[in-house]
């Protein structure tokens, strides 16, 4: 056993990792993950250059399509800004899904409660309560993590299954629509409770701009705030960190807040956006989705912006497909999970190296 | 050098050449004698049984009689939601005249797409929204579960009965006190147990409920809108009878199934695809029952006595012939106030809103 382990190369981290192979990664993962994919459309049974064309092609031969892109991209791009701050500090916060939830829950609350309320500033506060919302969901993890060291990973993920019977509660029960049937869901929003629309007849909304503008602050933080290289120098190097005086537990509390305000934000946006009122799947999965949108985009608030319009795409193009190509749903999921799988695969190699045992069994330098 | 570049180039070209060539197949395929596109979207799979498959098949039927005329695409596992307005919206954007909106969540974007697109065609389940082009469908199951009440009360030893159900909306609500309705009719102190599990697809929670109310005591379960034959097949692993919606699940329970109140939209969907064709179709509420050949009640168990039998086809040919109705008076409901007075009975339009569960179901509705 040891004898087979010992024959086999080990990683070994690069002292300095190529920056063109770095930009490089990620479309070589979209071409990677597409080919593999290719072959399974054709073992489907599928023409699969009839899905590339519904799936990459087609969401930009029309407006509408181009769009619905934008309005996809909206929420991933939120959410994922936010994880990457953290996962630059190393705190995983893998519960944006939960946080998401939370949003949109603190954000139904108005219209749930004054169903024919009005004013300008009905959506704004929505959209304030809603990252609230997420920032107090988040702040549950990071006080456990602070507290008993528990780990992120695990509180925050479990946490999103809690904020998802949460709502189911709150839509069975207390917030069900009393005019709906005694279907699972609440009031339709008034008119002033929803994000203002950006394109007429489309419906992406100002979340978008919101989106891109909390990009810029998020590259600010990160690039130029020393708030943002003390985070960075926690993640990269602990001790070091620890040394010069930067506090890991704030650190903590500062990714997770920031992750769940996020979050809660894109999921206040979802619901007072192209949904319309709070039911039960409000969310497909954006929370767990944005975390390979981090990762695509390299951690890089420029980079984010760029992979969140990619996964978008990805998805209207696996809609598009699922219509024009008879694709199943569970075909377009495999796309997205070898999408990261590649990724993941190809940043390995780009940050380590392949070291082989030598002859005589020994390890080189 | 040159070579590697010239073999670049060519996969290139080669690429570009085939993806070109699949639109223009595609385009080929959408002008070709312009079928009639149908589309139906789902929340949940097709499967071998279920309301899924109901849906399906009613479809086959158009595409036996159109032939190459219509081209049929069943899109599944959709939720109800944004996604689902964004496919039904694409469906129609790639030439889907006919539209089967197969779910009540699916209303409002259905709904939209119908005022958008007048020369669409929109047939939505279970809803209440009517506009020229858009028609909400419902089956009376109410119908076929009185009869299934009847032979429930004559089988149950414990004269305790049970119903594994989705959501609660007045369609199942309504089933369910139809069931007991009919029950009663054969045993006035029969009591009905129910588990909403809010899924039409949860195979889990449907044994887990199914076996909750086993140790209630109830021995006949009616699995009300469950897309999944999870309550039939554990019902004849507890040796209790139970019966389904939609289509016969009698391959799950060849022992104690009690038979299955079966939807057969083809005749509806039929008729519906004449008219769009024609240009005569016209939106309205389609409440549907065994008068119009879409509820039947099939695969009938052979432990029912003859002499409830005999009762049963009584009261059914009474329903299809309009001369009785399982929702007369006197119903008093489960809180004890009068439901339905003496010598009247409940109009369709009562019967769709129904919200109010009848005297013998002792679960209360959930608020």
């Amino acid at each position: 056993m040891g004898l087979a382990l010992s024959k086999l190369p080990r990683l070994v981290r690069r002292e300095r990792a190529s920056m063109p192979m770095m930009l490089i990664a990620p479309f070589a993962a979209l071409g990677l993950a597409v080919l593999t994919n290719l072959v399974l459309y054709g073992m489907l049974g599928k023409n699969p250059l009839i899905v590339l064309h519904a799936m990459l092609i087609e969401p930009f031969l029309s407006m509408y399509s181009f769009s619905e892109v934008l309005l996809k991209a909206s929420p991933l791009l939120l959410i994922a800004q936010g994880l990457a701050i953290g996962f630059r500090a190393k705190v995983f916060n893998i519960g944006a899904e939960g946080q998401f939830v939370l949003g949109a829950i603190f954000a139904s609350a108005i219209p749930v409660w004054y169903p024919n309320i009005t004013g300008v500033w009905v959506w704004p506060l929505m959209l304030l309560l809603g990252a609230l919302g997420g920032l107090c969901w988040a702040s549950i993890t990071a006080f456990w993590r602070v507290r008993l060291n528990a780990n992120e990973i695990l509180v925050s993920l479990m946490l999103s299954f809690v904020a998802i019977q949460v709502l189911n509660y709150l839509l069975l029960g207390p917030w069900k629509d009393p005019m709906g049937f005694n279907f699972p869901q609440s009031v339709m929003f008034p008119l002033d409770a929803m994000v203002p629309t950006l394109i007429p007849g489309t419906r992406v909304n100002v979340s978008l701009l919101l989106a891109l503008a909390l990009s810029v602050v998020a590259w600010f933080f990160v690039q130029r705030s020393f708030a943002g290289y003390k985070l960075e120098v926690g993640g990269l190097a602990p001790r070091a960190a620890r040394y010069a005086g930067f506090s890991q537990s704030k650190a903590i509390w500062i990714s997770l807040l920031i992750g769940g305000f996020a979050a809660g934000l894109a999921g206040a946006a979802e619901v007072a956006g192209p949904v319309g009122q709070l039911q039960r799947s409000i969310s497909t999965g954006y929370g767990y989705a944005a975390i390979i949108v981090a990762y695509l985009g390299g951690l890089h608030p420029i980079g984010i912006v760029l992979s969140s319009f990619l996964m978008a795409t990805l998805y209207i193009g696996g809609d598009n497909a699922m219509v024009t190509a008879g694709l199943p749903i569970a075909a377009v999921h495999v796309f997205q999970g070898s999408l990261l799988l590649a990724y993941l695969i190809l940043a390995t190699f780009v940050r380590n190296r392949l070291e082989w045992p030598t002859p005589h069994g020994e390890q080189g330098a | 050098m040159t070579n590697k570049l010239d073999r670049r180039s060519f996969m290139t070209g080669a690429a570009v050449a085939g993806v070109v060539a699949a639109i223009g197949q595609r385009a080929a395929a959408a002008t070709a004698d312009d079928p009639l596109t149908i589309t139906l979207v789902i929340p949940s799979p097709v499967a071998d049984v279920g309301w899924g498959h109901a849906l399906a098949a009613g479809l086959d039927t158009v595409k036996e009689a159109y032939g190459d005329a219509v081209s049929i695409t069943i899109i599944e596992n959709i939720y109800e939601g944004p996604d689902a307005d964004r496919i039904m919206n694409k469906a129609v954007a790639d030439g889907t005249k006919f539209l089967v909106a197969g779910s009540f969540g699916y209303q409002n974007g259905a709904m939209q797409i119908a005022r958008r697109n007048p020369d669409v065609t929109v047939l939505h389940a279970s809803g209440f929204m009517v506009a020229p082009n858009f028609s909400p469908f419902a089956a009376q199951y109410s119908q076929g579960t009185y009869l299934m009440g009847m032979a429930a009360a004559a089988l149950s030893k414990t004269g305790k009965i049970g119903s594994v159900s989705a959501f609660a909306i007045p369609e199942l609500i309504t089933s369910i006190n139809a069931f007991v309705l009919g029950a009663q009719a054969i045993n006035p102190d029969i009591e009905c147990s129910v588990v909403w599990l809010n899924s039409w697809f949860d195979p889990a929670k449907a044994q887990e409920a199914t076996k909750a109310l086993a140790a209630q005591d109830c021995d006949v379960i009616f699995s009300n809108a469950q897309d999944t034959p999870s309550v039939v097949a554990q019902c004849e692993e507890l040796g209790i009878y139970s019966f389904n919606l939609n289509s016969s699940m009698k391959a799950y329970a060849p022992k104690t199934y009690l038979g299955c109140v079966e939807t057969d939209w083809s005749p509806f969907f039929k008729a519906s695809v004449d008219a769009h064709i024609a240009g005569t179709f016209e939106g309205g509420n389609a409440f549907l029952g065994v008068a119009d050949d879409v509820v039947k009640v099939v695969d009938w168990s052979a432990d029912i006595p003859a002499e409830v039998m005999a009762k049963i086809k009584e009261a059914e040919a009474g329903i299809a012939d309009g001369s009785f109705s399982p929702f007369a008076g006197p119903i008093m409901k489960a809180d004890g106030s009068e439901g339905v007075a003496a010598g009247a009975t409940m109009t369709k339009d009562e019967i769709v809103g129904m919200d109010w569960h009848v005297k013998g179901v002792t679960t209360p509705l959930p608020s």
